[in-house]
């Protein structure tokens, strides 16, 4: 139904088109109303029986290229009601935690009838980083329960893990039996036991379980709990995302938990590491709803997002009456508090999405002294013959004449396996090619592409060379002269490591 | 103007003046005390305080003169050298002085022996008698006799065989001597040569340790510029730096001595070279405790020159037992009577007679010997058994530890450092920590060494009837007293 060749055309060309588009909640669909965009008199036409009209500038704000719109107080002002394609009446965009499964049910006596195995997991933080935690059905975090407002349900907790056990339904207004206070409204779980939690859920928002035994708490035994919802909040969103930032302490050679420190060295979101973290892929002027929780054991996040100003449009007790939204860049999320970022994807790239502290943009921190970072010195030739060793050079960089040099990180040395695992996800086609380098810890990316784009990256197997979706996009919307590519010895390499 | 300037000149004259509080205040506020940060780096710095602005790492301490050679060297990973053990022994054989003279010992015994043996010579007298004695007839005669006369001693009681047995059986105690002396010899020259085939060993771990050290100072310095050490962790890796040459420097002294004994030991004066042997050996059999003790009951040549001395010691209560049995005296003379004018002979017998001295006394002090050697031997015994004891448990325990740092330890200690380079390859450990680790198993390769030399000196020891001091003069066997101090021996 569409003309392809002239789409295409159209999309190659790069021209900031303003135009409106009809959304039916599918991206075939958007990216049909946005074609027919091309011709403004098939605008008129194509307005759909529920009046979701959606138009691309609100009152100077448009979601198609970065801008405020021309009043603060204006309803539209960075995006604030600006509606995303999909129709209200196709009822919520569908919930998104990368790299984590949907918990399923059945309807059993009148209830969703949910099941939850507490267990030890092994969890792969980053590619071939296998760390030691506790999860549920496999899974640390555990897998999404995504129910609506009013319905019953009835969640079997088995114990397998080693010890006692209670879970918690964060924030829910249940009866006191079912809150999961261990020992204070119910016996543990011992091991090998069964509990079962039945209550009504009369609340819409974000909410979470977790053990309510602290030390499990540290070992990462948390889920999302999504309630939809029964009048679909308004505006609509096009993409409803997920991400739980968690700290781990895990001791250098170590792979079980010290959940005893006070100290944090690993850092995950939704149970991965940057840059293993799956980014999250949008479409170019969709409203974009990411879902944000902080269940580290001590730390808080100062969230940033880079190139989009963002409202905060709830938190985890409640949705906020729009009169009381606040935009921002950085978010302060504390422990065990969630935030709803809710914003107009109109800044095509590539955006860094990470916690702003300096100790959760890293890894496994070691000190970064000793050959690596001599020249002429390779761990190599230390593990050649472990029974003598290599002299070294007595005399040192007269850079470290430099007080504090070097603050490199030095050799965060990724292998073929790992940098293969890394860009085999569709998610992450075309990036730079090293980007992978540029993520470690709480950091992943908010990837807005352009219709044609993103049905590259996401809906095709077409192979998709490292760097140039990233670079279409400078080309369709920054300066291409300017715009260097990755150095080609980089770049080699992970050509290479394909 | 610098707070270093404030305190050691302004502050002393303020006081000096007698100057009042607000100069001093006012002082105060015209030179900030802390200075800003990023000052000159020129300006002399060690009398600043510490932490108040950054001090470059201070320099590495001197090496000690020869460390640097030292450093320099390779450990022969084909030992082109024929000084094996074996070699060593044969020159020791040749040339330590202590087994001539042990040989001469029994020489000299055994001289004793003939000289004891022989028979005594006969005396010659001229003899003239009355000299003018007035004759019937005739008047002064060159006197009544004039002639000659030959004594002789006939020894009885079968005097002089028993001299020459009992000498006889005392350079049998002298060579059970000299064996014990070859032991004394062999055994201290394969002590020397485990100890120094381990010291030499111990230089090259200790070379290992010093590069450790060396990287760990360079550590030390990074982690200044970082923010992550302090002047004085700085100052400390310093000293650990210089203790580190210093034990290297130690290391190669300890060779070079137990070099030079091994040389004196085998009586030829070698220059320091390889040697070429193992300090490990096969561990088939383990030494049991009272099979040693019988071993050294049985064949120690300490206990069997004891023995040989008791055996020498009964011939000599023998030979003093037959001592007052008295020689017979003949004299026998012929010459010419003046007074009668005819030839004449004379003969005389005679004997001591043994009345107050039957030699009673020496024959007490013969028993009394023969008794004393009796205990002699008991207490060689239990002395040699006391020795084993102190030997076995070092034997015991260094054994037991080379087992155990073989099988267990150092393949440990070494799994460990590989962990941790793997881990600090893979941005997963500190490199302080990997250091460590590697310092703590050469160090565990420095122990094994010891237990090494320790298991086999001992080992060697007591195969080798506890004897050492191969440079020791070799004993004689002559006990001292009386019986042997008479000018002709008996
Ligand atoms: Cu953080």
């Amino acid at each position: 139904m569409s003309d392809s060749s002239s789409r295409r055309a159209f999309l190659k060309n790069g021209t900031m088109g303003t135009f409106a588009a009809l959304s039916v909640g599918t991206p075939a669909a958007a990216a049909l109303s946005k074609e027919q965009h091309d011709s403004p008199s098939a605008q008129a036409s194509k307005k759909q029986a529920d009046q979701h009209e959606v138009q691309d500038e609100y009152d100077g704000f448009s979601r198609y290229r970065p801008s405020r719109g021309h009043d603060p107080d204006s309803d539209y002002y960075i995006g604030k009601r600006v509606p995303g394609f999909r129709n209200p009446a196709d009822g919520p965009a569908p919930f998104i935690a990368n790299d984590l499964d949907k918990l399923p049910w059945k309807m059993k006596n009148g209830a969703k009838e949910f099941h939850l195995v507490c267990e030890p997991v092994a969890r792969e933080f980053l590619p071939g980083h296998w760390m030691n935690v506790y999860g549920f059905n496999g899974s640390m975090p555990g897998p999404t329960i995504e129910v609506t407002q009013g319905d019953r349900i009835r969640i079997i907790v088995h114990n397998e893990l080693p010890e006692e056990t209670s879970i918690h339904w964060h924030g829910f207004e249940l009866p006191v039996q079912y809150d999961g206070a261990h020992t204070m409204t119910q016996n543990p779980i011992k091991p090998g036991k069964t509990f079962k939690y039945e209550f009504d859920v009369h609340e819409e928002g974000t909410f979470f379980y977790h053990s309510h035994i602290a030390m499990q708490e540290a070992f990462g035994m948390v889920g999302w709990f999504i309630v939809h919802p029964q009048k679909v909040w308004d505006p609509p969103v096009d993409r409803d995302f997920g991400v739980i930032f968690q700290n781990f302490r895990i001791d250098p050679m170590q792979t079980v938990v010290n959940s005893w420190s006070m100290d944090w060295n690993w850092h995950t979101i939704n149970g991965r590491s940057g840059p293993y973290a799956t980014p999250l892929v949008c479409k170019h002027g969709e409203r974009v709803r990411v879902r944000l929780l902080d269940f580290s054991p001590v730390q808080h996040h100062p969230i940033h997002m880079h190139g989009h100003t963002f409202w905060i449009t709830g938190h985890e007790g409640a949705r906020i009456p729009k009169s009381a939204w606040i935009p921002r860049n950085t978010e302060l999320v504390g422990v065990a508090q969630a935030a709803d970022f809710e914003f107009i994807a109109n800044n095509p790239g590539d955006w860094m999405f990470h916690c702003h502290m300096v100790h959760h943009m890293m890894n496994h921190m070691v000190q970064h002294v000793g050959p690596r970072l001599r020249e002429d010195a390779k761990v190599d030739h230390y593990l050649t013959s472990l029974d003598t060793r290599p002299r070294v050079k007595m005399h040192q960089d007269p850079q470290f004449g430099i007080p504090g040099y070097p603050q490199k990180m030095q050799g965060m040395t990724m292998t073929k396996p790992m940098m293969k695992k890394l860009w085999s996800r569709r998610e992450v086609k075309g990036m730079r090619a090293n980007a992978m380098m540029s993520m470690a810890g709480l950091m992943t990316s908010v990837r807005v592409l352009p219709d044609d784009l993103y049905q590259r990256v996401m809906e095709t197997d077409e192979k998709v060379p490292k760097g140039s979706i990233f670079k279409e996009i400078v080309k369709r919307f920054g300066t291409i002269e300017d715009y260097e590519p990755a150095p080609p010895d980089v770049m080699q390499k992970m050509l290479n490591d394909d | 103007m610098s707070a270093f300037y404030f305190r050691k000149v302004l502050l002393p004259l303020v006081m000096l003046g007698g100057a009042c509080v607000p100069q001093l205040l006012r002082a105060q506020d015209a030179f900030p005390l802390v200075p800003p940060a990023a000052e000159p780096r020129n300006v002399e710095t060690s009398r600043d305080q510490v932490g108040r602005r950054f001090i470059p790492p201070s320099s590495f301490p001197k090496s000690p003169a020869g460390v640097e050679d030292l450093m320099k060297q390779e450990t022969p990973q084909s030992l082109e050298t024929d000084l094996t053990l074996d070699a060593l022994l044969m020159m020791a054989t040749e040339n330590n002085p202590t087994l001539v003279q042990a040989q001469q010992q029994i020489q000299g015994t055994l001289g004793k022996a003939l000289e004891a043996g022989l028979y005594p010579n006969p005396t010659f007298y001229y003899i003239a008698e009355q000299i003018f004695v007035d004759s019937e007839t005739d008047t002064d005669t060159p006197g009544e006799f004039q002639g000659g006369a030959v004594q002789q001693e006939i020894v009885t009681a079968n005097k002089r065989e028993i001299s020459r047995r009992k000498y006889q059986q005392r350079a049998k105690t002298a060579e059970w001597m000299a064996v014990a002396q070859q032991w004394r010899v062999c055994n201290d020259v394969r002590i020397h040569f485990w100890k120094t085939l381990g010291h030499r060993q111990i230089v090259d771990i200790r070379r290992e340790l010093l590069k450790a050290a060396e990287d760990s100072a360079l550590t030390t310095r990074e982690q200044v510029n970082l923010g992550q050490a302090t002047q004085a962790e700085l100052h400390l890796s310093n000293v650990s730096l210089q203790r580190t040459r210093l034990s290297l420097l130690n290391a190669e002294n300890m060779y070079r001595s137990q070099f030079a004994m091994l040389s004196s030991l085998v009586g030829v004066e070698l220059e320091p070279q390889p040697l070429k042997g193992k300090l490990v050996a096969d561990m088939e059999s383990m030494i049991d405790f009272n099979q040693a003790v019988e071993n050294l009951y049985s064949d120690s040549p300490e206990v069997l020159a004891a023995t040989a001395k008791w055996q020498a010691d009964c011939i000599t209560l023998e030979r003093e037992r037959v001592e007052p049995v008295p020689n017979i005296f003949v004299k026998a003379a012929s010459g010419y009577n003046h007074e009668s004018r005819e030839p004449v002979a004379s003969v005389q017998i005679f004997m001591e007679v043994p009345i107050f001295d039957r030699n009673q006394g020496t024959i007490h002090q013969a028993e009394a010997d023969l008794a004393r050697q009796n205990a002699e031997i008991k207490r060689t015994k239990l002395r040699l058994r006391q020795d084993l004891a102190l030997h076995y448990q070092k034997y015991l325990t260094a054994l037991q530890h080379v087992i155990e740092f073989q099988s267990v330890i150092l393949p440990e200690a070494k799994a460990a450092y590989a962990n941790q380079l793997d881990a600090y390859k893979g941005d997963r450990q500190n490199w302080g920590d990997v250091l460590k680790t590697q310092r703590e198993y050469y160090q565990l390769r420095e122990q094994y060494v010891h237990h090494l030399i320790t298991w086999r000196t001992n080992e060697t020891l007591i195969n080798g009837f506890l004897l050492h001091g191969g440079l020791k003069a070799a004993e004689s066997p002559t006990p001292p007293g009386h019986i042997d101090s008479v000018a002709q021996p008996r």
